[in-house]
């Protein structure tokens, strides 16, 4: 196993290189400047030359991208233009966050979303399949700033339940301020996932359901709930981890609107601030611990296949 | 301007404000300070529901709203803005211009301690500007100067090359404010200031992207020489013990956080969710004019708008109501690019130039012109919808004047690095602008220059420099006159309206909250 982490890892190192070049690219296509954001509108051409001049900015791109690339050999990720810190520190500090977030609308998301896929595949074509599917149509296809507008509104300011924003750090405040602050965006977070691994699942099940070792577990005389929980299920269980890997992705690729509506300080309103300001080294940087955590969940993933489903091999 | 440093900024982002005129009424509701027999409670702490993080709290390079509102509680200067928004002396206990206007000596205050504990000299007041020269983006203002001295311990002395009758005033500027340092922060890089100011609070907690404490400094030192708080300066007394800044970029989860008891007081508050107050006496809506102006620019450097006629088409097809209308946000409007209560007001010659809903008008000066259909690019941002509405609208009266209009839609930063720069392949462009008409020709220069890309004009350049070399005030509104007329005549700059800010309290929490164009939480209690 240690192996085949060994290999995936050295496997990833061009994908990461790819990721910084292009990251790096891109960011430098879109037009605008850094500098004129940290100098501000008040400033005139000369102090905002100066200040491209002094973030290197007015350097060949060829010139400035190798020496980024020299520094991230290094082990250094370099310097927001508007933070004051590391981009190391700066993600850091928000990543606790994103990641809380994360973990407490995977926890809402799969089982919710597993079992209601199941019911739905159980009772296909009937008024539980349609409304298990309504509902998960309903998850994906409503915007998130909506349910979160509407969301604050009822919990927060009608009932008072909730706080209407902001982020109540576990260690400092403690478990209940903590989950205080993010049951609202979690859970509004994992109606679009719920709804996405309600179909997976159900899509899976079905495919399942159909096979002839299904038959031959009814036929055997084994119940309903181990026919489905233990044989069906078990065999959707791959299908399953993908999807469940694609939105912990996703989750800690940061969820940018709800953090907006919340206002948590995450990774996901870091990012757009940094793409705003033209924060290259910023975007560049979490771009690439981005490429980094997909890796790192992907092998993870291809890991859990293992123990899912003992036919998988990766010789 | 605006600006996304909230956004991200910025940003959120919104661009440096600053408003106001002695005269233009701070339109207010029920807004009561302290009764004269009411000793204010002291103590307790308040939720300011705000629109984002400060990029930075140095103050030599802040030019943000985020960063100034916070920035004015922690550092001050030798002169600042008064409750008129003129210039009156702050650490400074007098400041005197020579009568050639190019020696300025400011006496200080007396006993004015740091944060740190230590008394203000001097000497921190010599490395403060030192240091504003060497790391400010607005550091051009003192190019000219000669000497920077201090003869003795509470006297500071700034000798130029040439006249500048108006230094003292460039010198109240909130925006890049000429804040006193201790001196061992002379070398300190830009934004890697330790924050150590004379003001009224010290910096408590800071969580980037999440939330910023004030806290009140015991140790301060209020200018007993005036009666009590006057704009940015003044007596300053500060009753609570801690103010909260919850960054909050989305402007539902403001009103709500207000609503909620989740926060005392909340700022950029959209003129279509004020609606939610209503009913709620608990809480006062606070609308603030002037805070900024918005207004069309017009790119003198490429494409049909380098033709001043074409220039001046486009200014006779602009419908103000029409475009305020429809940008949704509290303007009213105006022609003049200063406020009615500033000495430099025209009063109504500028109006003819204002909104004047002339197609046919248009039509002839594009006729003289010899403009044949080519394409002007109206370029506007997605971030900002009333600016993208004023476009919108703007692209319409311009078609039906039969000008070939194209609307392009960046993101803002894309939009004011193209208007900041000239980069880009935009004709017309808007912006608002707050600091600029509050502070007056001085704080325009470097806009009236950039941003319409202005180069080659002898009439504005003579009437500049008549403005900086008259220490005669009738002679300077004079200048002020020419380049005003000369910047309308021409198009650089189009006016839309005067943009209003609306805020709101909680009565219930908070007592002696006054209207001004950046909140101040000093002189005001916890209930």
């Amino acid at each position: 196993m240690l192996r085949i982490v060994v290999i995936r890892l050295i496997q990833a190192v061009p994908v990461l290189l790819l990721i910084a070049v292009m990251a790096f690219i891109l960011m430098h296509l879109i037009p605008g400047d850094p500098a004129v954001v940290i100098a501000g509108a008040d400033a005139g051409p000369a102090a905002v030359e100066r200040i491209r001049h002094e973030l290197g900015l007015d350097r060949p791109l060829i010139e400035q991208l190798a020496s980024w690339l020299y520094h991230l050999g290094t082990g250094d990720f370099g310097r927001s233009l508007v933070l004051n810190q590391t981009v190391i520190s700066a993600v850091a500090e928000r990543l606790p966050v994103t990641l809380s977030l994360a973990a407490l609308s995977l926890v809402i998301t799969l089982p919710i979303g597993v079992f209601l896929g199941i019911l739905a595949a159980y009772f296909r074509g009937s008024w539980v399949d349609a409304a298990v599917m309504t509902l998960a149509l309903v998850g994906v296809s409503v915007p998130a700033f909506w349910i979160g507008i509407l969301s604050v509104i009822l919990f927060s300011v009608s009932l008072g339940w909730f706080p209407s924003a902001g982020y109540a750090p576990l260690l400092a405040d403690g478990p209940g301020p903590w989950l205080a602050s993010l049951i609202q965006p979690a859970v509004i977070l994992s109606l679009f996932q719920i709804g996405f691994l309600a179909r997976m699942t159900r899509s899976g099940m079905l495919d399942v359901l159909d096979q002839d070792f299904i038959r031959t577990a009814r036929a055997k005389g084994v119940s309903e709930w181990r026919t489905v929980g233990r044989h069906a299920f078990r065999n959707t269980l791959v299908g399953v981890v993908t999807v469940a890997g694609i939105i912990l992705s996703l989750l800690i690729g940061g969820s940018v609107v709800i953090e907006q509506v919340f206002a948590l300080p995450g990774i996901g309103r870091l990012v757009v601030q940094a793409i705003m300001a033209r924060d290259y080294p910023l975007i560049q940087g979490t771009m690439l611990l981005f490429g980094f955590a997909f890796v790192v969940i992907n092998i993870c993933v291809d890991l859990i296949y293992l123990w899912v489903d003992p036919r998988v091999r990766y010789d | 301007m605006k600006n996304l440093r909230h956004l991200f900024h910025r940003a959120t982002l919104r661009r440096a404000a600053l408003v106001g005129t002695a005269l233009a009424a701070l339109s207010l509701t029920a807004v009561a300070p302290f009764s004269a027999d009411a000793e204010p409670r002291r103590g307790g702490s308040l939720t300011y529901a705000y629109i984002a993080g400060p990029g930075t709290l140095d103050p030599h390079v802040a030019s943000s709203m985020v960063e100034l509102e916070v920035i004015h509680h922690l550092f001050e200067t030798l002169v600042t803005m008064d409750d008129k928004y003129n210039t009156r002396p702050y650490l400074a206990s007098s400041a005197e211009a020579s009568p050639d206007a190019k020696t300025f000596t400011f006496k200080l205050r007396k006993g004015v301690k740091f944060h740190n504990g230590k008394e203000m000299t001097s000497a921190d007041v010599l490395a403060s500007f030192e240091r504003y020269k060497k790391v400010s983006p607005n550091a051009s203002v003192l190019a000219d100067v000669e000497s920077f001295e201090a003869p003795d311990p509470y006297t500071f002395v700034v000798k130029l090359k040439n006249p500048n009758a108006v230094f003292i005033d460039v010198l109240k500027s909130p925006v890049y404010p000429f804040a006193i340092l201790p001196a061992d922060q002379k070398d300190k890089p830009a934004r890697e200031l330790d924050i150590v100011g004379t003001g009224p609070f010290t910096l408590g907690e800071w969580v980037k992207d999440s939330h910023l404490i004030i806290k009140r400094f015991d140790g301060y030192v209020p200018d007993d020489s005036a009666k009590g708080p006057d704009g940015l300066g003044g007596k300053k007394t500060v009753y609570v013990d801690q103010v909260r800044y919850n960054f909050v970029p989305e402007a539902n989860a403001r009103v709500a956080a207000l609503q909620s008891g989740g926060a005392d007081i909340a700022n950029d508050i959209p003129a279509a969710l004020a609606k939610r107050f209503e009913g709620r006496t608990d809480l006062t809506p606070l609308r603030i004019f002037p805070y900024c102006m918005q207004v069309y620019i017009v790119n003198t450097q490429q494409g049909p708008t380098r033709n001043p006629l074409v220039r001046q088409a486009i200014l006779a097809t602009v419908d103000a109501p029409e475009i305020i209308g429809a940008m949704n946000v509290v303007a009213q409007p105006s022609h003049s690019l200063v406020y009615p209560g500033s000495p430099y007001y025209q009063g109504d010659a500028m109006k003819p130039y204002y909104s004047q809903k002339n197609p046919q008008k248009a039509k002839e000066l594009l006729k003289q012109a010899g403009y044949n259909g080519e394409k002007i690019v109206l370029q506007t941002n997605s971030n900002y919808q009333n600016m993208k509405d004023a476009i919108l609208v703007l692209s319409e009266l311009m078609k039906e004047a039969g000008m070939n209009v194209s609307v392009d839609v960046v993101d803002w930063t894309t939009n004011a690095s193209n208007m900041q720069r000239g980069t880009g392949t935009w004709n017309v462009s808007t912006t608002s602008f707050c600091s600029n008409p509050l502070l007056g020709p001085q704080q325009w220069r470097v806009m009236f220059y950039t941003f319409p890309q202005v180069k080659d004009d002898a009439v504005l350049d003579a009437a500049y420099a008549q403005f900086y070399t008259s220490l005669d005030l009738g002679k300077r509104v004079a200048a002020w006159a020419d380049i005003e007329k000369r910047v309308i005549e021409q198009a650089y700059m189009i006016k839309i309206a005067d943009i209003g800010a609306l805020r709101a309290f909680n009565n219930k929490k908070i007592e002696g909250m006054t209207p001004y164009y950046l909140v101040r939480f000093w002189d005001v209690s916890a209930k």
